[in-house]
């Protein structure tokens, strides 16, 4: 009865649910991280150590073309994404307001309100009229449509970058003979780096990650890794998936990894 | 007035060519999207330039094959609504059910542990939605995790279905939008004064006392910020529907996707996805409005 | 003035005891990195006084006030609140309320739900709470605004619904936390009398944290000082500020002198020391303590307590380094003749100038006024 831990902090129950939480957050991710690394074919029963399905990942023609492509697109939308975000930040941030400014924001923002799936269905429409009026059905389509629903991604943490940023720096360039682009290529660019890192790593991530719109924009052959995985998922599952899963994971963890690294510094 | 276009005109031109992409790509097609659900359905998918209110009709009703004059109200789709914003609140109230507790308990650890139970948080949320729903699946399947430990145990004779029920997509969106809870919820709490919590005990108050009267009222904005936060991706979700769902139970995503595929029925799934895009723009500015309100009010 | 009796400071027969403390201590952290937050606190407050925990920020005089409150539980030792045994419990088991720093007012309530919050929680019938409500709010004055937010009053105002919610549910004990440091001189010298009125009024015992010896000095019944989580003296503002046992609590409480002066004879409670410059005067001595003659003590004498006359005519002389002029009083810096630094507080009765640098000055020490330290 004499309890020296009273806590106006602590709430009945409260730790329990949390940490239930964290618990069932990763138990599914341990268990498939876990099962990819074993012996027989079974999600619950572990028979041993064995790389095997990793093997048979890295011989599956098909994984190897979707993951390149996979890998390729998202480099190729979150460069482009990155480049767009850094002008249209440079353009909106620390510039006071003018006019169709609120119209600008909308406009970037919006991949990140409509429902994936609206954008999808959207661009699906869209993209089969081109088809069939240009004749073209190349990778351009993807790569356009990863790139707009990158730019609001990869602006954010530019923008962040930019605010942050002490103008006087400039002043004091243009204090010292630079004209606007000396000022911008030798002051504002340099420090604008991690903020343009961190754009590109965040797009980068979400190319990755995008497999609504891919499904639909996709023409015949052009399956992404995402999209891959999904027309696999209906089939008999064999912990190939395990494996290819997990060393997409181990990369997107990369990427978050480095990427919180980058905009923590910038931060101290 | 020509001053400032040539005052303003170089912003203008720095935002343009993300503007192009983004037109094209994504506002533009949507332009697209409302024109085609005022038009009549070709018979290969695509459509007939017919402007007709049909696929707005069919949304909500359907007419008898053999007599188009015997209108009744689209049970099925009707249905595939209820599900959707059904499972959507109920994301939202197990999300919110978690991701308190689990918000409270992340912003009363020290300062030096707190960034990296945020991490752990966050993680999750920027590693692939279609490999976490995955992970899910891999443990609520018929031979997955649950069921063999189940079995094992001798628990269980016969496998627990658990794919392919509401319950599934239940979870599996649960599973994977509980961050989007977690975090707005965070932030609130981060900012609460402690000292207030402290007053509400020397006032004589319960842990629930406490709880209802100081620290809830306290953190509604980041409750509500975090209900938006979820509800808004679980009335859009396809993915995970569809790989946990199966075909058997649909939710509004799967019944846009329907209509492109085999349904071959453009304007209607044009409609359809309007229709997801109002509940999505309603329940933003039944929160923009709220927290215009609310703003107001706290001065 | 100095006339009161000597550092007498164990509670009087009179008047029951609201608070019993003993051996009390409160440690943060652990191995290495612990920290005494307070050591050794034994302390009594008797029910209806004003007492002050006073010290400079970090001596422990909050860490002990919510120790009291519940906020934080004692590591070692026992706390009786009206002869209950209550470390362990929360604060909501304790028949104490806290007025806080910063008001810690519900910002989602209005000012009358404010006030009533404490009865509410205790389940009193709902005519009762809107009654006592209505009594507080005339109690503090704040009838007019009872409808408002706490973001739509003055800080001033804050302060009184601060102190209405924390006097409604009627405890037995007020913790104050520093509760006037936000306000401005002019409203703090006002809630001061407010204060003192209040604790009046309603007979309840106030604890009282500050670091602000004026506040403490013009309000108290009694003061703790406090230092590095220890209680240095405990007294009546008279033996704090006449009586000081250490040097720390005559540094702290005023403005003092030290002198280091060598001992002449000893006489029971009493002891003579050589001034600068020869003359002999008395000096009185703390409880229990003894110099050895020819011991150089220090000895503590306030600024007020000297006078000037001719040179030669005083105690002893000085000359004049400096003199600062405050308006109701003068401050004459002065050296002595074997170099030590005396401050000389003269109250400008008459328009009379300052002396000018250099003037050699000789001065009178109030008789009784000169006090040795503890060495």
């Amino acid at each position: 009865m004499f309890n020296r831990n009273f806590s106006v902090s602590r709430l009945p129950g409260f730790g329990a649910v949390a940490v239930f939480t964290f618990v069932m957050l990763y138990l599914p991710i341990i268990i498939l991280v876990t099962f990819s690394f074993n012996a027989g074919v079974s999600q619950a029963q572990w028979e041993g150590f064995s790389l095997q399905w990793y093997q048979a990942a890295f011989q599956n023609d098909q994984v190897r073309d979707v993951s390149i492509r996979s890998l390729w697109l998202a480099l190729a939308a979150s460069g482009f994404a990155t480049v767009l975000s850094t002008l249209a930040a440079l353009g909106t941030t620390r510039v006071g307001r003018f006019p169709g400014q609120t119209m600008i924001y909308a406009l970037i923002n919006q991949p990140l309100m409509v429902p994936e799936i609206v954008t999808g269905v959207a661009l699906l429409i869209l993209v089969a009229f081109l088809k069939v009026q240009t004749g073209y059905t190349g990778m351009g389509y993807l790569v356009a449509a990863h790139t707009a629903f990158c730019i609001p991604f990869a602006y954010l943490p530019i923008r962040a970058r930019l605010e942050t940023m002490d103008i006087t720096l400039e002043k004091a360039a243009a204090d010292l003979y630079a004209d606007h682009w000396q000022a911008f290529r030798y002051i504002t660019l340099p420090l604008l780096v991690p903020g343009i890192l961190a754009g590109f790593m965040l797009g980068f991530v979400i190319s990755l990650d995008t497999v609504v719109i891919t499904e639909f924009v996709k023409s015949a052959g052009q399956d992404t890794l995402p999209t891959y995985m999904l027309g696999q998922l209906r089939r008999t599952i064999t912990p190939e998936m395990n494996a290819i899963a997990t060393l997409f994971l181990a990369l997107s963890l990369c990427i978050v990894t480095a990427f919180f690294v980058i905009t923590r510094k910038r931060g101290t | 007035m020509a001053e400032a276009r040539e005052r303003h005109g170089w912003k203008w031109l720095l935002c343009t060519p993300a503007l192009i992409v983004l037109v094209a790509a994504a506002s533009g097609p949507l332009m697209i999207v409302v024109a085609y659900s005022f038009l009549t359905p070709g018979n290969m998918g695509g459509v007939e330039w017919d402007f007709t209110l049909e696929a707005w009709f069919r949304v909500f009703f359907r007419r008898d094959i053999f007599d188009p004059d015997a209108i009744t109200l689209n049970q099925a789709h009707l249905g595939v609504f209820g599900r959707s914003v059904l499972l959507s609140l109920q994301t939202t109230l197990l999300c919110a059910v978690l991701g308190f507790p689990t918000a409270w308990f992340i912003a009363t650890r020290p300062p030096s542990s707190r960034t990296l139970w945020l991490f752990l948080i966050t993680i999750p949320f920027w590693t692939n939605l279609l490999i976490r729903t995955f992970a899910i699946q891999e443990v609520i399947r018929n031979n997955g995790t649950i069921n063999a430990v189940l079995t094992g145990l001798g628990v269980i004779d016969s496998p627990l279905q658990m794919m392919y029920t509401d319950f599934a997509i239940l979870l599996g969106m649960a599973y994977v939008f509980l961050p989007l809870m977690v975090l707005p919820l965070y932030a609130a709490m981060d900012k609460l004064d402690f000292r207030l919590v402290e007053a509400g005990y020397d006032l004589y108050a319960s842990r629930v006392q406490v709880l209802w009267h100081v620290i809830l009222p306290l953190v509604k904005p980041g409750f509500i910020a975090g209900s938006i936060l979820v509800f808004i991706p679980s009335i859009g979700a396809y993915v995970t529907p569809r790989v946990l769902g199966g075909g058997r139970t649909m939710m509004l995503g799967n019944l846009i996707a329907l209509q492109f595929g085999q349904g071959r029925n453009w304007p209607l799934g044009a409609a359809l996805a309007m229709l997801m895009l109002i509940i999505v723009v309603g329940a933003l500015i039944f929160y923009l409005r709220w927290a215009n309100r609310e703003e107001a009010r706290n001065v | 003035m100095g006339s009161t009796g000597a550092g007498v400071s164990e509670p009087t027969e009179t008047g029951t005891v609201e608070i019993v403390i003993r051996d009390l201590s409160k440690i943060f952290g652990q191995g290495a990195a612990a920290f005494h937050a307070l050591s050794d606190i034994d302390l009594e407050i008797r029910t209806g006084e004003f007492f002050t925990l006073l010290g400079p920020s970090g001596c422990g005089k909050t860490t002990l006030l919510r120790v009291i409150a519940g906020f934080e539980q004692p590591s070692t030792g026992s706390l009786g609140i009206n002869g209950k045994e209550v470390a362990g419990l929360g604060p909501n088991a304790r028949p104490v309320n806290t007025v806080f720093q910063n008001y810690a007012l519900f910002p989602h309530m209005t000012v009358a739900q404010n006030i009533g919050f404490g009865l509410k929680m205790q389940g009193r019938p709902r005519s009762e709470v809107e009654a006592t409500t209505d009594e507080m709010l005339r109690l503090v004055k704040m009838e007019a605004m009872a409808e408002r937010k706490p973001s739509e009053i003055s800080g001033g105002q804050q302060q009184r619904v601060a102190l209405a919610r924390a006097l409604a549910p009627r405890p037995r004990v007020l913790l104050l936390d520093e509760p006037l440091s936000a306000l401005d001189l002019k409203l703090r010298k006002e809630m001061q009398g407010e204060l003192k009125r209040l604790q009046t009024e309603t007979g309840i015992t106030f604890i009282f944290v500050t670091h602000d010896q004026e506040e403490a000095l013009t309000m108290s019944d009694r003061i703790a000082v406090m230092s590095a989580g220890r209680i240095l003296q405990l007294g009546s503002p008279h033996e704090i500020y006449h009586a000081p046992s250490e040097r720390f609590v005559a540094d702290f409480i005023g403005d003092t002198n030290f002198l280091d002066l060598p001992v002449a004879s000893v006489d029971g409670s009493q002891a003579t020391v050589t001034l600068p410059g020869g003359k002999e005067t008395a000096a009185r001595l703390p409880q229990g303590y003894l110099p050895v003659l020819g011991e150089t003590v220090t000895t503590v004498i306030r600024p007020e307590q000297a006078q000037t006359v001719a040179p030669g005519q005083g105690d002893m002389d000085g000359v004049v380094e400096n003199a600062v002029f405050f308006g109701t009083d003068t401050h004459v810096h002065l050296r002595l003749d074997d170099g030590q630094p005396f401050i000389l507080r003269r109250q400008n009765i008459a328009e009379a100038r300052e002396p000018a640098p250099g003037t050699r000055l000789g001065l009178t020490l109030s008789p009784g006024a000169l006090r040795v330290l503890k060495g």
